[in-house]
């Protein structure tokens, strides 16, 4: 069976992504982070906890570098010989860049991570089996790893708090590897509901993901880029960033460009799907 | 010197060789306890580690992987070590590797084997390592064939399961002898079973020989691309310090060199141990010895050509983490394994080392060093120093359970092999009678030839 | 008549070469060079394809019909597996990509060129074999033995052969 759907299908077997002659369709999951709005309050980390049972490690660990935020708030700051170093720190909301050409989807020996049709980078729990080598190739280090049996250690989820899970999400035990996946649940059932009431899904509000929603200055935008009315497609198109390029024209014209938008990594070529708008300088450098 | 003299008679070769398959003295039963021992030490982290998980080794993000993947590309690349000396000398008709090829063969072997346990103990989810492998299933859920390390599984296999049988082919007509000489017991019964009724008639040799010599054609791109797709772990991944095109034949050269460092510590072993001075002679030591100072050179130029790369690539990446492995966390380790694999292989120069043996013993065990430590140096630094500064906070060191299961893994390795030699014989007798016996040829024909030039010098030619 | 065996042990190769180039152009009845007589030895002797004439060796083309069709098998398997029913997008390249499937193709290429060597060799050589009536340690150890089938009448001869050549020993089978 499996000889003649590779015969049947052979020229789509062979086609590379991304490329423009086979676009997404109806879907394709994408987001733009404006930095010059995000205000590092962590908000978006602490929902993402909340939505996708993330544990809470503990001081101890979390020294270790074994925590688990799926969404990270990274600060950084110039070294401009300032009279109080520590202010002026500037923030990247980082998570899984959902690339169209991920690192990481190549490389897992028994293929707990793929690419799926509207765009999302999928990774099977159960598939697993804990090489590491995905995160060991992502350039972003996005992907974290269940080091210990969390729903087994104490002070986790301690009772009642455990009555806070997400049923929506699979609690993850030790061996496997997780990361940002857009908040999956929540888009499979805005499609789901859509689709009973024969539409595509909106750019109105009724999918957001944790992250997005829970964000105090709106910073966050996620939608659905091949829509033309979502919010993310226009701010793509107007910061005039495309997704299967990891040049972009904009960046070659001579002086480069006013506009605000880039893409972490992108000369590395794993097409992220995630934008991210430069923050407004306050002094010229 | 000469490799081997042409005067042994066949049955002392059979009776030495046979001589070391006796029952063992005390000595070897020490050695085994405690090679049990460490492999106990090994086991017993092991179990702590899959209970409670990977956070024992004190990995975290982004130091996913530390000594299991560097002890297991240093096993692996231990093991061509046999397939250097069986399968390419035979090829190039260098005899002298005959005394020597049956330990080196059986430590290939043994090394895969132990290679084969990182694999394991590396898995977060060892319980579920199957799904690596390519069996039909009703989920049509098939292994993802584009990973470097499902082609490692693949020739890792592939490459185990040939050296095993070109040692069981290749020892044969030995275990025929055993059998032949053994008394009757549990081992008289193993070889019969296992000589599978050979007794050398003109139609079974014939067949060996081409058998032994096809396999070993086989054998050599077998190596070459098994040590090349483990390279691939790393050539294929995108991140600094890794993604190295020169890696295949870099990591194939590392190999040789370990191996071929090995063989010097094991044949000093044996020589020792089972008294085969007769057959592992001083003259084949420094010919191993020559033969691994001229790989160390290779991998030196190769591990310079990476170097170079890094530094003249314009690739502030690589240029980062070249300055931070010399001045670094791991600086040390750095230095040590430049000085350990590049630097003492020079004492190998030395014609009077090149026959020492207490000297050749310690540098073969400080070369093999520098060699584990280049695998270390390959793995960690690029996870302490990659792509995103975010990462680069802190250091991080393997914990006692990692080193705990790396002795382990040498316990292990000694247990099978120290088995092997006391069951199997552990030098080729047929193919050592065969060097006697073309040597011998030889020196008559130069005999003769002599005796012809002095009667024609006599002026007694034809007459 | 039945055939019984003789065998003959000698420490000499040059002799045994003698005995073997005699007994092929000896031309009497009850013994036949060709199927009743098999030389054995301690070691290879590339000497004793010269003096028992060439034999073919069949074992390469198991080793050829196993490599290719491994080496074949391994490209559809993986290929089709990529290509099933799930089709699974990875990291940009298409759903069968060539390099890594190549990759896996010349792997098994050699793993069904290895096993199936080995086991041609195993049915060429005729392994495991029968033990022979008559056999002695000697042949592992440093002696060429002869082993002859033959009727009473020509069993006389073939002793005397032996002799002639100093036979260290000469072994025969009991009778029945």
């Amino acid at each position: 069976m499996s000889i003649t759907t590779l015969f049947e299908n052979y020229s789509e077997f062979r086609h590379r992504h991304p490329d423009g002659d086979v676009p997404h369709n109806p879907y394709k999951w994408a987001m733009a982070i404006d930095l010059d709005a995000c205000s590092g309050c962590n908000a978006c980390a602490v929902a993402c906890y909340a939505e996708n049972n993330l544990p809470v490690v503990g001081r101890e660990k979390f020294a270790n570098g074994q925590v688990m935020h799926w969404m990270r708030i990274e600060r950084y700051w110039d070294h401009d010989g300032s009279e109080f170093p520590e202010r002026g720190a500037r923030y990247l909301p980082m998570l899984c860049q959902q690339c169209e050409a991920a690192p990481c989807e190549t490389v897992c020996p028994v293929g707990a991570t793929n690419h799926t049709p509207d765009g999302l980078n999928s990774q099977i729990y159960n598939r697993c089996i804990g090489s590491r080598y995905c995160s060991s190739n992502c350039p972003y280090k996005v992907r974290y790893f269940n080091w210990w049996d969390y729903p087994s250690t104490d002070n986790v989820w301690p009772a009642e708090m455990n009555m806070q899970l997400n049923p929506d999400v699979t609690v993850r035990g030790k061996g496997v590897m997780e990361k940002c996946t857009f908040c999956i649940q929540r888009i499979r059932g805005a499609e789901s509901d859509a689709k009973t009431q024969g539409r595509l899904v909106r750019d109105d509000g009724e999918l957001q993901t944790a992250c997005q929603q829970a964000c105090p200055t709106s910073a966050i935008s996620f939608g659905n880029l091949v829509d033309p009315e979502s919010r993310v497609h226009k701010q793509w198109m107007a910061q005039q960033v495309e997704l299967n390029k990891h040049e972009q024209a904009k960046d070659e014209e001579p002086g480069g460009s006013d506009l605000r938008g880039y893409r972490v990594y992108e000369w590395l070529a794993p097409y992220p799907s995630i934008m991210y708008l430069e923050r407004v300088r306050e002094t010229e450098i | 010197m000469k490799d081997i003299r042409e005067d042994i008679a066949w049955a002392k070769i059979n009776t030495d060789v046979l001589k070391s398959l006796e029952n063992p003295r005390k000595l070897y039963w020490v050695i085994l306890f405690i090679a049990v021992a460490v492999f106990g030490v090994g086991v017993g982290c092991e179990v702590y580690q899959y209970n409670m998980g990977l956070g024992v080794g004190n990995f975290d993000n982004p130091h996913m992987w530390g000594l299991y993947i560097a002890t297991f590309i240093f096993w692996i690349g231990m093991s061509h070590s046999g397939t250097l000396l069986s399968a390419i000398l035979h090829i190039m008709h260098a005899d002298w590797r005959k005394p020597i090829y049956r330990f080196a063969e059986a430590m290939t072997t043994f090394s895969l084997m132990t290679a084969g346990l990182f694999v394991a103990v590396h898995l977060g989810r060892i319980w579920q390592i199957y799904f690596a492998l390519p069996y039909p299933n009703m989920r049509q859920v098939w292994p993802n064939f584009q990973s470097p390390l499902l082609w490692d599984a693949m020739a890792i296999f592939t490459y185990l399961s040939s050296s095993i049988l070109f040692l069981y082919v290749g020892m044969i007509p030995d275990l025929a002898i055993c059998r032949d000489n053994m008394h009757s017991g549990w081992r008289k019964k193993l070889y019969a079973v296992l000589s599978l009724g050979w007794e050398g008639t003109d139609r079974q040799w014939r067949n060996f020989r081409m058998t032994y010599l096809t396999i070993a054609c086989f054998l050599i791109p077998l190596a070459v691309s098994v040590h090349s797709i483990v390279s691939t772990d790393f050539a294929a991944s995108q991140q600094p310090g890794w993604h190295i095109t020169s890696f295949p034949p870099y990591f194939v050269a590392g190999a040789l060199y370990s191996g071929c460092a090995a063989i010097i510590t094991l044949f000093i072993i044996l020589r020792y141990v089972f008294k085969f001075e007769e057959y592992m002679t001083k003259s084949i030591l420094k010919k191993v010895a020559r033969l691994t100072f001229a790989i160390a050179m290779v991998w030196t130029y190769l591990k310079w050509v990476e170097f170079a790369q890094a530094w003249f690539g314009h690739n502030a990446h690589d240029q980062h983490l070249l300055i931070e492995k010399a001045t670094g966390t791991y600086a040390p380790f750095w230095w040590m394994m430049n000085f350990c694999a590049s630097v003492v292989p020079f004492m190998l120069v030395f014609k009077r080392f090149q026959t020492n043996i207490p000297v050749l013993f310690a540098v073969s065990l400080l070369l093999n060093l520098g060699m584990w430590l280049e695998r270390f140096m390959i793995v960690a630094p690029t996870f302490a120093d990659g792509f995103y500064p975010w990462t680069w906070d802190h250091n991080q060191w393997p914990s006692l359970v990692q080193w705990g299961i790396v002795f382990g893994s040498f316990g292990w390795f000694a247990i099978l092999f120290m088995l092997f030699c006391k069951i199997f014989p552990s030098v080729s007798m047929y193919e050592v009678k065969e060097m006697v016996y073309h040597r011998s040829l030889e020196t008559k024909k130069l005999q003769a030839l002599q005796a012809a030039g002095e009667l024609a010098a006599a002026g007694k030619g034809a007459h | 008549m039945s055939k019984r065996h003789l065998l003959a042990l000698f420490t000499n190769f040059d002799e045994a070469e003698k005995v073997v180039t005699e007994l092929r152009n000896l031309g009497i009845n009850g013994f036949n060079a060709e199927k009743d007589m098999i030389v054995k030895s301690p070691i290879e002797h590339p000497e004793v394809e010269e003096f028992l004439g060439n034999r073919p060796v069949r074992v390469q083309w198991f080793t050829l019909f196993g490599a290719v069709v491994m080496g074949f098998l391994m490209f559809w398997l993986t290929s089709a597996a990529q290509g099933n029913f799930f089709a699974q997008m990875k990291g940009g390249k298409p759903i069968v990509p060539f390099p890594p499937n190549f990759v896996l193709t010349y792997e098994l290429f050699i793993l069904g060129g290895v096993y199936i060597t080995v086991l041609g060799f195993l049915i060429c050589a005729g392994l495991p074999a029968r033990r022979s009536p008559l056999y002695s340690a000697k042949v592992s150890e440093d002696q060429i033995g002869i082993l002859v089938q033959s009727e009473e009448s020509a069993s006389v001869t073939l002793k005397s052969i032996f002799t002639r050549h100093q036979a260290l020993e000469i072994q025969e089978e009991a009778g029945k």
